[in-house]
Formats: C-alpha cells, structure tokens, sequence
C-alpha cells in the first residue's frame, strides 16, 4: 500500500495500534477549495451575511468603515482585557418593545460581549443599530427578514462556541481571530439591514 | 482528566468551525479539513488500496461535507460522520473501478466475544499493512472500520450498507486469513 507513514520498522502487537492518520502525498486542500468555490457561487446564498444582495458604493463603504471600526476595537479588546472593567449588557437591553419573534434570541448580548467588548464606540454602534433593527426588520419582507434572524441567531451560536472554548484556552490566537470575523459578521448583517431599509433602498 | 478536558476544547473548537462553515467560511472548513483529512485518507486508503484513488476520495469526502454540513449535527462526532461520507464515497468509486463483486457470506449467527485483535508476537506495521491490503474487500472494509477505527459491529454494518451478522462473518474471516498470513494468533 503506498502513502503510509514513515517507520515502518516499527510492530504493534494490536491491530488498533496501527496508524489511524495517514497524510496524503500532496495538499489537496487547492482542489477542495476550488470546487467550493464553484459551490458557492452556484448558489450564493449560504452565508448568513450574504443573505442581503449587492449594495451600492455608499453602503459599501459604511459597511467598510464599519469594519474597519471593528478590527480596530478588536485590537483594543485583546489590549485591553485584561485591565479595562467588564461592560454591562447594555445593547440588547435597550432594545425597543415591539420586536419579531425570534428577535431576542438572536440579538442577545452573550457573555463574551459583556467581558471583553469594552469600547464604548462599538457598544454605542452597535447598540444604535440594535435598537433600530425590530423597526427596520418590520420594514423588510417576511422571507428576508426571517433571514436575518436565521442569520443572527447563527453568529450569536457562533460566538457562545468560540466564547465556551476560548474560555478553555484563552490564549488561542486562531479562536480569537474567529471571534473577531464573528463580531465582523454581526455588524455586518445589521448594517446591512440599517442600510437596506432606508427610503429608495431594496433588499 | 486533563485529557477529557482537552477533548472537550477541541469538540468545542470544533462546533465553532462548524458553525461558521455553514455560515459560508470556507477558512473555517479549511481548518476542519486540516483536522480531519489524516484520519479520512487513511480510512480511504486502507478501502481502496490505491494512492491515486483514496485522494480522489478523500477530496469528494470533504466536498460532499461541506454540501452536507448544514445537515450536521453539532452534538454528534463530525469524525464518524466524515468517516461515514468517506466509506460511502469509497464504496462508489470501487465498485466503478472493479467489476469483481463482492463475495456473499452466510450471516454470523454466534455470539462474537469482545476481540482485541491482539497478535501473539510483534508484528512490523508494513507485513501487517500489505496482510490487511490483501484480504478480500468485504473482509478488508469491517476489519479496517472495526479493528482499527475502533466502529462496533452495528456501526461498521450500517456504515457499509450490511447487516451486522455479516459483518461479524468478514471480520470472522478477516481474522482466519491474517492468521495464515502473517502467522500468528490473532485473538
């Protein structure tokens, strides 16, 4: 059999010892990658944020700054958690009253927002947002709108996880960094949400 | 202890990487793909003896996947479930390139005692690797998904689409035929 291991000198005095990996002789991620490529744009609408079509400029660049806002806040958090005090959960408790169902569940503050999201612009950003989603939600159509909270609910998932096993290994720099793209996407989905419901804009 | 608790991590990494590979994060299900890809190309490998083959396997398993991944459980083993595509696609891309079918065993009706596959003297990994290579494909795919996958009966019959008496009797016969070929007690 070709492709085995190396050492194979070695003996086992059980089957169950034998090697269960065994690495392939070349990387065949490119070809897994390109074919996924092919999946993906057969049929775009798999990402949650990509739910929202095709913005113009304007939009794209708000929805730019706003990452850029994030990245940099996200710089700050892994500065400064370790000194600057818990935040409370103030975004999703200033929510309006009149929400769709399913709203709460995918907005709510997780503890990881609490603990280490302490920069006050993005707590205001996305508090602002946060309290004018159930109105700009009211404004989309049923389907879109069940969207995105398909969509939000997911990150909120997304974000327990990472916050479950960074906090089992806090110092994982590959956790953090998808908690970052996790932060990204949130503000992502409602910027384009904000964006999608202003007057002469569809989604 | 310690042990369990980094499973625990790794699962929960994991689930994370799930979660967002659904979401279209095709560098989250590269890392998934790193992870996992040893474990499913040895498995194809062992099925198919054939280099070229089993990386042909290996790339439709984790294709397949991420069509699939939104049908996945987070709360069950995304291991077994990869490892249930693998066979699957295994089985398909064999049975395109060979004609010879596999032979039918009567049922194992008697009462398989717990088997530890141990061998009476040490054995090198490579005499083993070309024995197990050798065996007929119905023995080969329960021993490998048995024996050294560690799958029970039941699972490795419904992984492979037979009943599990049958599965008992490839292993049955799995464990005569190394026996004459490697030449020692297989218990």
């Amino acid at each position: 059999m070709s492709g085995s291991n190396e050492g194979t000198e070695l003996k086992v005095t059980r089957l169950a010892e034998l090697p269960r990996s065994i690495e392939p002789g070349r990387d065949l991620w490119p070809n897994i990658e390109s074919k996924i490529k092919e999946i993906q744009a057969a049929a775009p609408e798999v990402s949650g944020a990509s739910v929202i079509p095709p913005r113009r400029h304007r939009a794209r660049l708000s929805w730019l700054a706003a990452a850029a806002m994030v990245a940099s806040v996200a710089v700050g958090v892994w500065i400064g958690r370790s000194v600057l005090p818990a935040a409370g959960r103030g975004a999703a408790g200033t929510l309006a009253t009149k929400s769709p169902p399913g709203f709460e569940a995918a907005t709510e503050a997780t503890a990881f927002d609490a603990a280490y999201v302490s920069d006050p612009r993005y707590q205001r950003q996305r508090a602002a947002l946060l309290r004018s989603l159930p109105a700009r939600l009211a404004e989309l159509p049923p389907e879109s709108r069940a969207k995105v909270l398909a969509s939000l609910a997911t990150i909120r998932k997304a974000k327990q996880d990472l916050e479950s096993a960074l906090g089992k290994d806090p110092g994982n720099a590959l956790l953090q960094e998808l908690l970052v793209d996790t932060y990204q996407d949130e503000m992502r989905v409602l910027t384009d949400v904000h964006d999608a419901s202003e007057p002469g804009r569809g989604i | 202890m310690a042990h369990a608790a980094v499973e625990d991590t790794r699962v929960d990494w994991e689930a994370a990487l799930v979660q967002r590979a659904c979401a279209g994060d095709a560098r989250a299900f590269e890392r998934l793909y790193r992870e996992h890809a040893g474990r499913v190309y040895g498995l194809c490998l062992r099925m198919t003896r054939d280099a070229q083959l089993a990386e042909d396997c290996t790339q439709d398993t984790f294709i397949n996947a991420w069509r699939a991944l939104p049908k996945f459980e987070t709360r069950s083993s995304l291991s077994t479930w990869l490892h249930r595509i693998a066979v699957n696609v295994s089985l398909a891309k064999r049975r395109k390139v060979s004609v010879s079918p596999v032979e039918p065993l009567p049922e194992d009706t008697e009462e398989v005692r717990p088997d530890e596959w141990a061998l009476e003297t040490p054995v090198e990994v490579q005499e083993i690797e070309s024995a197990i290579g050798g065996l007929p494909d119905g023995a080969r795919d329960a021993l490998v998904l048995h024996a050294l996958y560690g799958y029970s009966h039941g699972e490795a019959a419904q992984m492979l689409g037979i009943a599990e008496g049958t599965c008992k009797a490839q292993l049955h016969r799995a464990r005569k035929l190394l026996r004459e070929r490697l030449n020692v007690e297989v218990s």
